[in-house]
C-alpha cells in the first residue's frame, strides 16, 4: 500500500493501522533529511499550506511550519485569537475565502471539538487537524507513538500510561486511539474529577494511583493540566495535585524497572514533571519535537500526493 | 364545504366503526352519514385517496414556531400550515418566541393570528417573566385569555423556591406548571449525551444524572405543594421509572417524550453532524427501550414532535455553536408509526388534550368533523423537498419513514396536499 485510506487527517479514529505503519515509513525517510545538511527535498512545489490557528500554539504551528518548508510548500499563516463567529464569519466562509486564493490543503487548529471534521465536509481542500477543542490532536500521537518505536523498538504489546487531565485533553483521546491500534495496553491516570466517567469504556485501564501505574507502565506520558479549559475547579491547589500526579526522581527509583517518559509539551516544570526528570535520560521528550517535524513531513507528503491524484 | 369521504378505513379505537372501510359523509363541518357506500349528494367534494385511512384529528403538546420575532424561522400560517399537512388539527405552542410570550397581549396576538385556521393553536404562556426564571408571570392573567399551560420553553426553573412558589400558585386555578427536566449546574455546558460517544468524541457531555435530579426535586416539591405538574421531554431509563413511582404515589404529574428520543441514539453524533444536536440530548438504545415500555404502560402520558424549526445559520455552524432542536411535525407519523403499531401510533398521537382540558371528537354522526386523513402502509425516505416547514433541520432527514398523510378535515376546512 503506498497511499492513505483517508484524504484528511481528522482524527486517529479514522486511520487503520496501515496508514500508522506507512506514515511512519514515509516519516522515516523524512527523518534522514533534516538530519542532512541541506534538509529540504523540492517534493510539494506545486502545493499552497494555509495554517489556520484559531487557538494559540506555539510548538504545533512552528512544526507545521518548518514541515512545509522543507518540503517546499508555499504557505501562509493565518491566526485568530478569538472565534470566527465572534467576528462575526462563519468558519466556512473565512476558510472559503482563503481558499479562494487557490490553496491546497488547510492544517487548522481550533477550539471546538469536531471543527476540522466539519469543515472537511463542508469545503473543498485536504484538511489536517492540528487540535479541535478536546477531539483530536492526530500528529502528536503519531508523533509520540514514533518516538515510543524509535526508543523501544516497537509500540505493539507495550504498556503505556497517560497521567494527568485526561477531561480536556485532545492529546489524551488521539493517543488512545493511536496506541490501541497498534496493539500497546493503554492506562489513564489522574484524580476522578479530570478522568472522563465512561473513558474505561473506550478500552483503556483506569488508575487513581500514579506509583502503580508507573509500576504497570513501559512509557508514561505526561500531560500538563490545562487549565484553560477549565470552567472550574477540578482540584483544590497545584500543590496538591503535584503531590498526586507529580512524577519526580524519588518516585522513579522506587520502581523496579526503568520506564520512559514523555511529555507533549509545554513541560510545566515542578508540577507534572520535575526538572531532573525532564532532563534525564529516561525522558525523551526533546525526541519527540525533533520527530513532529518528520511525522508532519510525511502525513503532508501523503496527503498532497493524493491531491495530485 | 361539504364533503364525502370515500372508502377509508376508520382507526378509532372509541368508534363503533373501527377498523371498518366507510363513507363519511361531512355537512357544515358535521359528521351526518357513515355508511358502507354513500351516494354524494349536490355540491359535496368526493374525496378518493389510495389506501386512506382516518383517525381522529393528532395533537401535539410541544410545537415551536418563530413568530413573533423569529419569522425567518417559522411564521404561525406556515407553521401552521405544516401541522395540518402533518395530519395535526391541535397544536400547543411554546413561547419561545422575541419578545416571549408572558402576557394577556401576547397571548391573545397568538389566538388572533391563529383565527379561522383549520389547525387549533393553544398557547402556552411563560412561566416567568420573559422566561428569566426569577419572577412568575401573569399567570392567572394568561390563562384567561385562553393559556392552556405555563413553561418557559426548555429552561430549567433552577431557584426551587420559584418551582414551589409556582406550583401552589398556578393550583389556586387549576392551572398546569411545566418544569424542564434539567439540572443546570449538573449539565454545565454538555452539548450531548454523556456517554462513550462524548467521551471518543471529545464533546462536552450532559449527563442522564441532571435530568434525573432535577425531576426528584420537582416530585419532592409537587408532593409538598400539591397543584398540576407535567415534565416535558423526558430521555433517560432512570426518569420513567422516577415518574411511574410517583404516580404510584398518586401524584398529580403527567409527563412526554419526544419522538426522536424514542427512535435516535447517540450514536448518531459521531460526525458531529448538529442536525442530532437536541435537547434532551439523544440517549442510548436501553434509554429509547424504556421510553417505548413508559408509554406501553401509560407512565408516560404523550409524545411530541417537539418541533422546533431554526435556520440554517444555527445549524450549519461549528457543533458546539449551533443551537438545539429539530422539526418534527412532518416525521412524527412516520416515526412512530415505523416503531408502533398503527393501533398504537394513532392512540399516542390523539393522546394528551384530557391534561389540557381540552376535548376530544370521536369519529361517530352528529360530532363535529375532526380527522386526519393517511395512509398508514407507504414507507419512503425523508428529503428536504417533502418538508414544508420554512426551516428544514429534520432529524429524520434521510430517515426511512413508514406511512404518509394526506392532511386534516378540520374546523369545516379540509387541508391536503
Amino acid at each position: 500500500m503506498s497511499e492513505l485510506s483517508v484524504n484528511h487527517l481528522l482524527g486517529i479514529k479514522y486511520l487503520n493501522s496501515q496508514d500508522i505503519q506507512l506514515i511512519f515509513e514515509t516519516a522515516d525517510h523524512f527523518k534522514e533529511v533534516i538530519n542532512r545538511p541541506i534538509k529540504k527535498v523540492p517534493s510539494l512545489r506545486d502545493i499552497t499550506i494555509a495554517n489556520l490557528f484559531f487557538e494559540n500554539s506555539t510548538r504545533t504551528k512552528l512544526s507545521f511550519e518548518l514541515a512545509e518548508k522543507r518540503l517546499s510548500a508555499d504557505v501562509i499563516n493565518f491566526s485568530a485569537s478569538q472565534s470566527s463567529v465572534k467576528k462575526g464569519e462563519t468558519l466556512i466562509d473565512t476558510v472559503n475565502n482563503i481558499l479562494s486564493m487557490k490553496v491546497d490543503m488547510v492544517v487548522m487548529r481550533h477550539p471546538n471539538p469536531g471543527a476540522s471534521v466539519f469543515l472537511s465536509q463542508h469545503v473543498n481542500a485536504s484538511i489536517i487537524n492540528a487540535g479541535d477543542g478536546a477531539h483530536e490532536h492526530p500528529t502528536q500521537a503519531l508523533l509520540d507513538s514514533y518516538s515510543i518505536r524509535e526508543r523501544l523498538g516497537q509500540v505493539q504489546g507495550k504498556n503505556v500510561v497517560i497521567v494527568g487531565d485526561i477531561l480536556h485533553s485532545r492529546v489524551a483521546l488521539s493517543n488512545i486511539f493511536a496506541l490501541q491500534l497498534q496493539g500497546a495496553n493503554v492506562m489513564v491516570c489522574g484524580p476522578k474529577t479530570l478522568l472522563p466517567k465512561y473513558i474505561d469504556k473506550l478500552g483503556v485501564k483506569v488508575e487513581t494511583n500514579l506509583k502503580k501505574a508507573l509500576q504497570w507502565c513501559d512509557v508514561a506520558n505526561m500531560l500538563r493540566v490545562q487549565n484553560e479549559r477549565m470552567d472550574m475547579t477540578y482540584f483544590p491547589s497545584t500543590r496538591e495535585y503535584t503531590q498526586q500526579y507529580g512524577v519526580n526522581s524519588a518516585l522513579l527509583n522506587s520502581l523496579d524497572k526503568e520506564i520512559t517518559i514523555m511529555h507533549p509539551g509545554p513541560i510545566n516544570r515542578g508540577v507534572e514533571i520535575t526538572s531532573d526528570v525532564a532532563d534525564s535520560k529516561q525522558a525523551i521528550i526533546l525526541d519527540q519535537v525533533q520527530n513532529g517535524v518528520a511525522i508532519r513531513m510525511a502525513v503532508i507528503y501523503l496527503l498532497a500526493s493524493k491531491i495530485k491524484h | 364545504m361539504n364533503v364525502l369521504i370515500k372508502s377509508a378505513t376508520i382507526v378509532d379505537s372509541k368508534s363503533d366503526f373501527h377498523n371498518d372501510t366507510c363513507d363519511i359523509l361531512i355537512e357544515k363541518g358535521v359528521i351526518t352519514q357513515i355508511q358502507k357506500t354513500i351516494t354524494a349528494p349536490s355540491k359535496t367534494k368526493e374525496i378518493s385517496l389510495e389506501n386512506l385511512h382516518v383517525s381522529q384529528g393528532w395533537f401535539d403538546n410541544s410545537v415551536s414556531f418563530g413568530e413573533p420575532g423569529y419569522e425567518e424561522r417559522e411564521t404561525i400560517a406556515n407553521g401552521l400550515r405544516t401541522a395540518a399537512l402533518s395530519g395535526f388539527t391541535d397544536v400547543a405552542v411554546n413561547s419561545n418566541t422575541n419578545p416571549v410570550i408572558d402576557s394577556y397581549a401576547d397571548i391573545s396576538f397568538l389566538k388572533g393570528k391563529s383565527q379561522d385556521n383549520a389547525v387549533n393553536l393553544f398557547p402556552i404562556g411563560a412561566l416567568t417573566k420573559h422566561s428569566e426564571g426569577e419572577d412568575l408571570a401573569e399567570l392567572y392573567d394568561m390563562k384567561n385569555a385562553g393559556a392552556i399551560a405555563f413553561y418557559d420553553y426548555q429552561k430549567p426553573i433552577r431557584n426551587p423556591n420559584l418551582m414551589k412558589l409556582a406550583l401552589q400558585y398556578a393550583s389556586n386555578f387549576d392551572a398546569l406548571v411545566y418544569s424542564f427536566p434539567q439540572e443546570s449546574q449538573i449539565s454545565g455546558l454538555g452539548v450531548m449525551n454523556e456517554n462513550v460517544m462524548s467521551t471518543s468524541l471529545g464533546l462536552k457531555g450532559n449527563p442522564s444524572l441532571a435530568e434525573e435530579l432535577q425531576i426528584v426535586r420537582d416530585l419532592f416539591l409537587l408532593e409538598y405543594t400539591g397543584g398540576k405538574l407535567h415534565i416535558p421531554t423526558i430521555s433517560t431509563a432512570k426518569s420513567v421509572e422516577l415518574i411511574r413511582d410517583a404516580k404510584a404515589r398518586k401524584l398529580d404529574v403527567s409527563c412526554s417524550v419526544a419522538i426522536h428520543n424514542l427512535i435516535l441514539t447517540d450514536d448518531e453524533l459521531k460526525t458531529f453532524n448538529t442536525r442530532f444536536k437536541v435537547l434532551p440530548p439523544l440517549r442510548t438504545k436501553s434509554d429509547c427501550n424504556a421510553l417505548i415500555e413508559g408509554l406501553k404502560d401509560g407512565t408516560i402520558d404523550m409524545v411530541t414532535s417537539d418541533h422546533n424549526p431554526l435556520d440554517i445559520e444555527h445549524k450549519k455552524i461549528e457543533f458546539d455553536y449551533a443551537k438545539n432542536g429539530t422539526i418534527g411535525l412532518e416525521s412524527a407519523f412516520g416515526a412512530l408509526n415505523s416503531i408502533f403499531t398503527i393501533k398504537k401510533t394513532i392512540e399516542l398521537l390523539t393522546k394528551g388534550k384530557e391534561r389540557y382540558g381540552l376535548n376530544s371528537t370521536p369519529i361517530a354522526v352528529g360530532q363535529k368533523a375532526k380527522l386526519t386523513l393517511f395512509n398508514p402502509s407507504e414507507t419512503y425516505t425523508l428529503t428536504k423537498d417533502l418538508l414544508h416547514s420554512s426551516s428544514k433541520n429534520s432529524i429524520f432527514e434521510e430517515h426511512q419513514l413508514k406511512g404518509k398523510v394526506y392532511g386534516i378535515y378540520s374546523n369545516h376546512q379540509l387541508v391536503i396536499k
